[in-house]
């Protein structure tokens, strides 16, 4: 489902060439789990970037079932984005104006799905938040909101769903409830997870570590 | 529909608040003025279809030539005789100076008479269209004259030498084009009684109008007798057609309208920084959304469409709410200037409404689209992280493109560049100017604040800290309270000042028309009550037929109204009071035995006519033609209320052609009643009574004033915006910089005060930059509208300021009072 073959990411600064990321190779199949780890400042987000098509790699290839997009331009990769791809983020990412059941619709509204609320309403009630429905984000707590946008992402049925420290703004009960969640769509689903955490408990669910330190990928040993 | 349904819920969370007001401002104002200057024109141009009461006219100061009607008769032709006058009417002790037309009984030949018996109303169950006039014996009235002379119905009115019975209220006449401007209730009568009344004596000012119609020998039979009567008019007559009576009246209605939305354009060039202001706050707040569209994979193009589509339905949703509110303000401006317009006023057509939506919907391009024009370039990467933001349109393109957008309304209202671009310079410059001053103001109150309390020291490091913004709120502010200033200083104080400039006993009346045969008469009837005249001065009514030996062009005719009128040609001996001569030689220095009269020219008009010291004019006095030669030009004093000329004759030269004398004095209040008994004696007497017409125009000014003064609240409500805008710019900012502050154990007290410190001093401010331009612009018009010496306005340096810092003092903590409401901690979280 995703293949990596040593990509590097390099940013010019203004005190000279800075490198992100270098020979990262990684390959995942569908319904595989993986998580990337390291210490802040390590490279995880921008990899989780390029893997979700959001960024491009200065060198390398990354494949997301079976396209290459690191050969596509913008437009391409949105496309291949919006027929492979979900997110869950660290800070949610929920539109203020609108109601949970309307944040959860829009991706697919956007997408002409004539059922959308229908589908929102069945995942808010798989996440437990049936009873909120009509609730806007500053009515819910920072669990509610976070299960709102693992709904919206699971919603859109995506073949790989990418998740950016998913309990990073959490307190560790609530990340648990979230966590558990995950995993447990992920399951009945059938989606492939990449998640970029801090935390060794829930780097330890998934299937697949990729340890990375100073841009570069070590040994789960060393990296610890 | 799915750019709908995401910009009614982005409505529904209250982000569009205030660019939808501003849009519906900017469109309210433009549509209430339009629509109001439209209804106003139908309401002229519905008449002039009817105007001229026939298929041609001719309008003449000298009575018809009998030979015309006969041959109308013999050719079956329509024709009508027409002649209007001001006289006097009477009933008991009561009495006015009417309007008089006096008619045919085949009058109107073309369009219908209204009438009614019932006074006032605007019932049409009550009114009653007729193709006829008034019968011998019997007159038809204004409403108001009624109450003037303390009449009704069926009562007898004196006119000259006869009493006609009032039995019928005209309300509407088919070719009443100056009624509206008329001072003098109408009366329409039989011009069979004319005669027997004994109102009309040679030199008279009668307009005698001559109607003509297709008859029984048809449209050819027509033709053939209006190609005739061409070659038989001369100087003296005036040959209408409806087309020109139509576009005479569509001219002045087009500047009148024109005015009217070049005034508004104030209020929606402050709603354009309103909504500028407003889309770029908004559109700061898309980008997160916009880069989670894209992460979802929806492509820039799509974003791009969804959002000029939610635009197209936010300015098409906003200028229809914006029609409605400025429907509401034009019925509400409507009832303020009822008094002057026309009784009963058409619905507009269809050109107010795209005036109005085209306001909408080029504010719309011209300060929404760019603001948000950057949004579908943002990069997806920006949900993971928050370093990645695009960069917005420049704040240089996007002032380009709102300079842009108020020159072409500017353009569309006006349709006519030069005065768009000196409309829109002149806003620059007024800009310019507020921006300089307000610069300095806000350098002022830093120094100074720097001095005082923690309070003042924060408030004023804020202002100075944010004194873009600053400055925007004191444009939108300053520039809504001076208009409303300005408007307050005409209607209340301007006029009175205009009046009071004149002497106690300057005079108050004017009376024209003295026949040489009454003009003893007057002169002892005066003299017995012991008033002074301020002297007699002849005056024969001539024609400027050609300027050296050239015959006046029709473009010239166009250019100038008195290459069109008889003019009111006088003699003296003597220059008189309060003329100077600014050119040329007086008679004393003249040899005036030469063929050539001399004459000596008004300095303005001769400006105006494009004539000069040595130009030979062409004169004709009722068909007589005499030459003169400018040999002089004076300067006149319009102050001191006495008989000016513009056109002087040395004595001798115009004593044998039929005229009439005129003088002016002052008439004290208890001898009034000499008046009454002048004009019964000599009905022909004409009198003019100042008092009454200086009131008249001060209900006048003052209505119209009322009327812009509705206008300036909307005006108003678009500096309100502007300010709103500003502070919501700020607002994550102050929320910020309240919860620091509170957290680190400041009162509530304390931000409250330097909030309330902070707007007071920035209105001060704008109540002081609109008081400066309000004085400016009030003394422009002293100057240049009511020739009036400067004077100062105290009470504009002390409202201005005052209302200023309390209005902006109260808006300014009241919109921002979540920054203390708020928690501390919500705040913070949530950043």
């Amino acid at each position: 489902m995703i293949e990596v073959s040593n990509i590097s990411k390099q940013v010019t600064t203004t005190e000279g060439t800075l490198t992100i990321l270098d020979g990262i190779n990684l390959s995942l199949a569908a319904g595989e789990t993986l998580a990337i780890v390291g210490p802040s400042g390590s490279g995880k987000s921008t990899l989780l970037g390029i893997l979700a098509g959001l960024d491009t790699p200065s060198s390398g290839t990354v494949s997301l079932n079976g396209k290459d997009i690191t050969r596509m331009d913008e437009e391409g990769r949105a496309a291949v984005r919006a027929e492979t791809v979900g997110f869950v983020f660290q800070s949610f990412h929920l539109l203020p104006g609108l109601t949970a059941l309307e944040n959860v619709a829009l991706p697919l509204e956007l997408k002409g799905d004539n059922e959308a609320l229908k589908t929102a309403a069945y995942y808010l009630q798989r996440v437990g938040l049936d009873h909120r429905t009509s609730h806007y984000p500053r009515q819910l707590s920072g669990g509610e909101q976070q299960r709102v946008a693992v709904a919206r992402a699971f919603a859109c049925r995506p073949m790989i769903l990418f998740a950016d420290e998913p309990t990073g703004n959490l307190d560790t009960g609530t990340g648990e409830k979230i966590n558990d969640l995950l995993f447990e769509l992920n399951k009945e689903e059938g989606t492939t997870l990449v998640l970029v955490t801090h935390e060794h408990n829930l780097a330890a669910r998934c299937g697949q570590r990729l340890v990375i330190a100073a841009g570069q990928q070590v040994d789960e040993g060393s990296a610890a | 529909m799915q750019a709908l349904r995401m910009l009614l819920r982005t409505w529904r969370g209250g982000q569009l608040n205030l660019m939808i007001w501003s849009l519906v401002l900017a469109v309210a104002v433009v549509t209430s003025v339009s629509l109001l200057a439209e209804r106003i024109e139908r309401a002229l141009t519905a008449e002039s279809s009817s105007f001229l009461a026939a298929d041609l006219v001719v309008r003449s100061s000298k009575s018809i030539d009998p030979e015309w009607i006969a041959r109308a008769q013999n050719q079956q032709v329509q024709s009508a005789q027409v002649l209007t006058f001001a006289s006097m009417v009477y009933h008991q002790e009561d009495m006015h100076l009417a309007s008089i037309k006096a008619v045919e009984s085949n009058y109107p030949l073309k369009g219908l008479l209204r009438r009614t018996t019932t006074p006032f109303t605007t019932d049409p169950s009550l009114i009653e269209e007729i193709d006829y006039g008034p019968a011998q014996g019997e007159v038809w009235v204004d409403g108001r004259l009624l109450p003037l002379l303390n009449i009704e119905l069926g009562d007898e009115i004196e006119l000259g030498e006869i009493r006609l019975k009032a039995t019928q209220i005209v309300v509407e006449e088919p070719d009443s084009g100056g009624s509206y401007g008329a001072f003098g209730a109408r009366v329409l009568m039989n011009v069979s009684d004319i005669e027997a009344a004994g109102i009309i004596v040679p030199g008279s000012r009668v307009t005698y109008r001559y109607l003509m119609a297709e008859g029984a020998s048809g449209s050819d039979g027509f033709t053939n007798y209006s190609e005739w009567i061409k070659t038989q008019l001369d100087v003296h007559d005036r040959l209408i057609t409806p087309d020109e009576a139509q576009a005479s009246i569509a001219n002045t209605m087009d500047k009148g309208r024109r005015f009217l939305l070049l005034a508004g354009s104030i209020g929606v060039v402050l709603a354009g920084i309103a909504l500028a202001l407003a889309s770029h706050h908004f559109a700061s707040g898309q980008t997160q959304q916009v880069a989670l569209l894209k992460s979802w994979g929806i492509a820039a193009n799509r974003v791009r469409s969804l959002y000029i589509q939610q635009s197209l339905w936010l300015g098409v949703g906003g200028s229809i709410v914006g029609l409605l509110v400025g429907f509401g303000f034009s019925e509400l401006l409507i009832a303020v200037v009822r008094e002057w317009l026309p009784i009963s006023l058409p619905m507009a057509g269809a050109r107010p409404w795209i005036t109005g939506l085209a306001t909408g919907l080029l504010c719309l391009a011209g300060f929404t689209l760019p603001a948000l024009w950057h949004l579908p370039a943002q990069s997806p990467l920006a949900v993971l992280r928050q370093d990645v933001q695009v960069k917005p349109v420049s704040s240089a393109v996007r002032g380009l493109f709102g300079v842009a957008a108020v020159a072409g309304l500017l353009f569309w209202y006006s349709n006519n560049i030069y005065l768009s671009l000196a409309i829109l310079a002149g806003f620059a410059v007024t800009a310019l100017a507020t921006i300089v001053i307000g610069l300095m103001l806000l350098r002022v109150a830093k120094t100074y604040g720097q001095k005082l309390g923690s309070i003042w020291r924060l408030a004023s490091s804020n202002l100075w800290r944010r004194r873009s913004q600053s400055i925007i709120q004191m444009i939108g502010f300053s520039g809504a309270i001076a208009l409303l200033m300005i408007m307050t200083v005409v209607r209340t104080s301007l006029i009175d000042e205009w009046r009071w400039q004149l002497a106690d006993d300057a005079p108050n009346h004017f009376l024209l028309n003295v026949a040489p045969y009454e003009l003893d008469g007057v002169r002892n009837l005066v003299t017995e009550q012991k008033l002074e005249t301020a002297g007699w001065y002849s005056m024969v009514r001539g024609r400027l037929t050609q300027i050296n030996g050239q015959g006046i062009t029709e473009e010239q005719r166009d250019k100038h109204e008195s290459f069109r009128r008889e003019l009111n040609l006088s003699w003296t001996a003597e220059l008189p009071e309060g003329n100077k001569l600014t050119a040329g030689k007086w008679w004393d220095e003249l040899d005036l035995s030469g063929d050539i009269a001399p004459v000596s020219l008004e300095e303005e008009l001769a400006g105006e006519l494009g004539l000069s010291i040595g130009d030979q004019l062409t004169f004709s006095v009722g068909g007589l033609i005499f030459k003169a030669r400018v040999t002089s030009t004076r300067s006149l004093n319009w102050d001191n209320m006495t008989p000016n000329f513009y056109f002087l004759f040395p004595e001798g030269m115009l004593e044998n052609y039929p005229r009439t004398n005129m003088t002016s004095l002052y008439i004290p209040p208890q001898q009034k009643l000499l008046v009454n008994d002048l004009l019964r004696k000599y009905p022909t007497v004409q009198v003019i009574e100042l008092d009454k017409i200086i009131d008249r125009i001060r209900t006048i000014v003052s209505q119209v004033t009322s009327g812009l003064e509705v206008m300036t609240l909307l005006i108003l409500s678009c500096g309100v915006l502007v300010m709103f805008a500003a502070v919501s710019l700020s607002m994550s900012e102050r929320l910020q910089e309240s919860a620091i502050l509170r957290t680190l154990g400041s009162s509530r007290r304390l931000i409250l005060g330097i909030q309330w410190v902070e707007f007071s001093v920035l209105g001060i401010m704008a109540g002081l930059l609109a008081a400066i331009g309000a004085e400016a612009a009030v003394a422009l018009l002293q100057r240049f509208m009511f020739d009036l010496p400067f004077s100062w306005h105290p009470w504009l340096w002390l409202v201005g300021p005052l209302a200023g810092g309390l209005l902006v003092g109260v808006l300014g903590v009241g919109y921002s009072r979540k920054a203390v409401t708020q928690p501390p901690l919500q705040v913070l979280n949530s950043l």
